[in-house]
């Protein structure tokens, strides 16, 4: 029981990558930037440099000034200020909300939230594939629509949404749109000086950088406004108070670097394994079915239902490989995937769906050794089920 | 907190390689079976019971979808089962065992449906006895 | 090693402990898990989480389930008091006038929602004025807010008598405790608190780690929705770096707190002794029971940020008021709140001590204020 896990979870979360690790280390000892970089000392001014810098850092990945970009505690911290924001800074303008089904729990539950408060949402559901068309974003647009909230890739599936044309759209009719790009940022060339978008929400931790950090981009032109989730001590431009952890920015700021320099070679190598993957999976089980748009998707998800068998007892079988049933924020409650059952698999097939999520670190034989354990647990447990 | 985290060795064993899996021979002679569960509720168990002139529970089988508790209690039944009077079957509590296992509450629900396809065995060997008929159809959902 | 030679700003920041530090780095790098994940790796996270929720609770005395971890002391503020008022109809709120930003600012928020907010008055030692508090509390309110320890003046309050009448109100109490622990016994029990923040970065911990103490009676609406983190009341995967971190922080501060005590102050009662043969020096509050490593002081005639300024050219590190506020031009509230003239608390200087400090750095210290102030008053009496 005691051999190495396969990680294959990389959407639920990454590991730091060694050199932002070591730029951490040496942000928290040697460099001396520990001060508070609100403080007017010197060493209050080095750690507000190093924070300018990694702000610089995030900002060049997906085309954005670095005043646009403000530091969260993580991409939900980012989802809930960016749509409960804008929500409460434009209430004047109207109470309708847009989103979808299938976005990540931050935005969900967010939205919920301001069901109770008052506001009206609209909760548009995706196409057979498991995509957000721009025409059926247009058909909800209403009067009093102040913002639209829909994800870049799903975490789930790996799905792309057309945020261009999402952004056109909304633009168009002068609402705001809000993307929450957590798994896309790094992934998917991003560019905010020719996209539509208005408010974009990152993570540190899904793209080789540490875990509790996060920025949400808020455009200056036109300029966005919003009303701060947190207040006292007016960080970041009023948008977002508290004392702001150096090693934790700098850390995100040298991951997104990397991101930056890596990922036209990165995305090519991981789209090869995932292709494997897939091909592996389906020749040691070929009843298995794949979830969502076969073509237009992210290089690092594989989301795969296996029929026939209970999800978590595969999960458990295949114990030597990190993956998860549905996204790791709701693997906790057990509850079969919201977003599967959106593209419309039973309760059965998305229970015992599977997602397989590859990175920087996947190696071929790793891959392959998932096959191999996923294959004959797979048969193993389908021998021991009843006929049905 | 997290369904299965807490599954012991002993559950983990069993869930791994399952004891007595697998269904009698066609013509194996005093075989009862009993089902319960529903795949589209997340378990269904189907529970054979070899017995035989004495009433006692010579060999077990068993045929499972479920979770690994669901899977594990099959497999630890079975074992618990074999070579006991039938009538202790009938009284057999999975729950406790389940109980005993340190399963959380959620998983009471996998002790019941194994639970229920043991009892269903034992009950279509009361109204068929003598014992020799041979295996007996069951019907399940699917 | 460090670029300062001096650093007397433990208040705003302390630098990390070593031995935290080592606590944190295999959690830096490497593959490790979303606690939220079922899977090995997610479960050795959510084990590591576990044990500093454990070694958090402990360092107040609370249990391990009523402690929540956030992004830092400025959230949990903000959880405590938009948690308890927001989704219920409006109400009346007391905080004390002499709260950091991170209570001021969602308590201002909460006054344009149409909560009505009110400010209890201290003395001029920087004490709650019990018998104003008493005026104000009635059954409308829902919070009280009362620190514990003051992070300019270092004044502490008696906020288990604070609880006490809030509850004779019905009232809940939330006290802010960033300041106090760590360098203080703290006892969630004792003191009948409902909500206690912390925040890991002020006693040896990382910074964007904190922690709302949330007593079970106490219903709360979550400020950051998703994910269902923290029983629900905080969600977004947690920073495990940061949180084992804070509970290695949290564990050495609880063993080693009444050396730290000892230390700080001996280093304090020198720099205090000191500071009385320097001309024009004030020391503000300076009779009231305090933090042990908290001295707030006035040179007369000299404005506090070009006394930081220049001590900043010596290489010693320290502050005018908090840190949230440098820049701002603005005296400080708690001074003002204080009844201290404007002038004065315009010259307010902080010194606030740590663990890594010496007496010898009280010393220079002590010299460079006494060369500050001989300068000043040469050029203002020409010879």
């Amino acid at each position: 029981m005691k051999q190495e896990t396969i990680y294959l979870d990389y959407a639920a979360t990454t590991p730091v990558d060694p050199r932002v690790a070591e730029k951490m280390a040496c942000c928290l000892t040697c460099e001396g930037t520990f001060a508070n970089p609100a403080s007017a000392h010197a060493p209050g001014r080095k750690a507000r440099g190093a924070v300018e810098r990694a702000r610089s850092q995030v900002a060049a990945l997906v085309g954005a000034e670095p005043g646009e970009i403000v530091f969260t505690s993580g991409a939900t911290e980012s989802d809930n200020l960016a749509i409960k924001g804008a929500a409460h800074f434009y209430s004047d303008k109207g109470r309708h909300l847009i989103t979808s089904r299938i976005e990540h729990k931050a935005v969900l539950d967010t939205c919920k939230q301001l069901e109770r408060d008052g506001f009206e949402v609209t909760w548009l559901k995706p196409d057979a594939d498991g995509l957000i068309q721009p025409s059926v974003v247009e058909q909800a647009l209403r009067p009093d629509t102040v913002l639209v909230s829909i994800m870049h890739v799903n975490n789930e599936i790996g799905t792309v949404n057309d945020i261009a044309g999402i952004g056109r759209v909304t633009r168009e009719r002068g609402v705001l749109l809000h993307v929450d790009a957590a798994q896309s940022a790094g992934k998917v060339p991003i560019d905010l000086k020719t996209l539509c978008v208005d408010l974009m929400s990152f993570s540190g931790h899904k793209l080789y950088g540490p875990k509790g950090i996060g920025a949400l981009y808020v455009r200056r032109e036109p300029r966005v406004q919003l009303d701060p989730l947190m207040h006292g001590g007016g960080h970041e431009h009023g948008m977002r108070s508290g004392t702001l952890a150096t090693h934790q920015i700098v850390g995100m700021g040298e991951a997104f670097e990397l991101a930056r320099q890596e990922l036209p070679q990165e995305a090519k190598k991981l789209n090869a394994l995932r292709e494997k993957l897939w091909r592996g999976l389906h020749a040691a089980v070929p009843q298995a079915l794949l979830n969502g748009h076969p073509t237009q998707r992210v290089c690092g998800i594989l989301n795969v239902a296996f029929p026939g068998i209970e999800g978590e007892s595969l999960l458990f079988a295949c114990g030597a490989i990190a993956v998860s049933s549905g996204s790791a924020c709701t693997s906790a409650d057990q509850q079969p995937s919201f977003v599967l059952r959106a593209l419309g698999r039973d309760d059965q097939l998305a229970g015992s769906s599977i997602r397989f999520s590859i990175g920087r670190f996947t190696t071929d034989d790793e891959v392959e050794a998932a096959v191999r354990v996923v294959g004959q647990e797979y048969h193993r447990l389908l021998d021991l089920a009843p006929a049905g | 907190m997290f369904p299965g985290s807490e599954y012991n060795t002993e559950v983990w064993s069993h869930f791994r390689a399952p004891r007595n899996s697998g269904v009698f021979p066609a013509d194996a002679s005093g075989v009862v079976a009993g089902a319960a569960g529903a795949r589209k509720h997340g378990r269904a168990v189907e529970f054979q019971l070899q017995v035989n002139a004495a009433g006692t529970v010579v060999d077990c089988r068993y045929r499972v979808f479920g979770c690994p508790a669901t899977i594990a209690l099959c497999s630890m039944a079975s074992e618990a089962l074999k070579g006991g009077p039938l009538c202790d079957a009938a009284r057999y509590s999975v729950v406790q065992l389940a109980d005993r296992l340190g399963l959380v509450a959620e998983k009471r629900a996998a002790a019941i449906v194994v639970e229920d396809a043991i009892r269903a065995a034992v009950r279509r060997y009361n109204n068929n006895s003598p014992p020799q008929l041979a295996v007996v159809k069951f019907t399940m959902e699917s | 090693m460090m670029p300062m030679a001096i650093y007397l700003d433990h208040n705003a920041t302390t630098p990390l402990d070593s031995r935290v530090l080592d606590a944190m780095l295999p959690w830096l790098e490497g593959v490790h898990g979303n606690p939220s994940s079922i899977h090995r790796p997610g479960r050795a996270a959510r084990d590591a989480l576990d044990k500093a929720r454990a070694q958090v609770a402990a360092l107040v005395n609370a249990r391990p389930t009523e402690v929540v971890f956030t992004s830092g002391g400025t959230e949990a503020d903000n959880l405590a008091l938009k948690g308890v008022c927001h989704g219920k109809p409006g109400g009346r709120l007391l905080i004390s006038a002499i709260e950091h930003a991170a209570i001021m600012g969602p308590a201002g928020d909460l006054g344009r929602m149409g909560w009505q907010v009110e400010r209890v008055p201290v003395d001029g030692e920087c004490r709650l004025k019990h018998q104003a508090l008493q005026k104000l509390l009635d059954r409308k309110v829902r919070l009280v807010s009362v620190m514990l320890a003051n992070n300019e003046t270092g004044v502490l309050q008696d906020v288990q008598a604070v609880a006490a009448a809030a509850h004779g109100q019905d009232a809940l109490l939330h006290t802010d405790a960033i300041q106090a622990a760590g360098k203080l016994p703290v006892d969630f029990a004792a003191l009948e608190a409902d909500l206690l923040s912390l925040s890991a970065h002020k006693f040896g911990g990382p910074r964007g780690v904190g922690a709302l103490i949330v007593h079970r009676r106490v219903g709360l609406l979550a400020q950051i929705s998703g994910g269902g983190q923290e029983r629900g009341l905080r969600g977004g995967t947690e920073n495990l770096a940061g949180v084992v971190g804070f509970g290695a922080a949290a564990e050495l501060a609880q063993s080693e707190l009444q050396a730290r005590m000892r230390h700080m102050r001996r280093l304090r009662d020198a720099l205090e002794s000191g500071l009385h043969s320097i001309p024009g020096v004030h020391i503000f509050a300076q009779s009231a029971q305090r933090l042990p490593n908290t001295v707030q002081l006035g040179l007369a005639g000299i404005h506090g940020e070009a006394a930081v300024m220049e001590l900043d050219r010596h290489g010693i590190a320290v502050s005018s008021g908090s840190a949230c506020h440098s820049g701002s031009g603005q005296p400080s509230h708690v001074l003002l709140a204080m009844g201290v003239e404007e002038m004065q608390a315009r010259s307010a200087v902080r010194i606030s001590i740590g663990g890594g400090n010496s007496l010898e750095d009280i010393h220079e210290l002590l010299a460079a204020l006494k060369a500050l102030a001989a300068s000043h008053s040469e050029a203002l009496e020409p010879a």
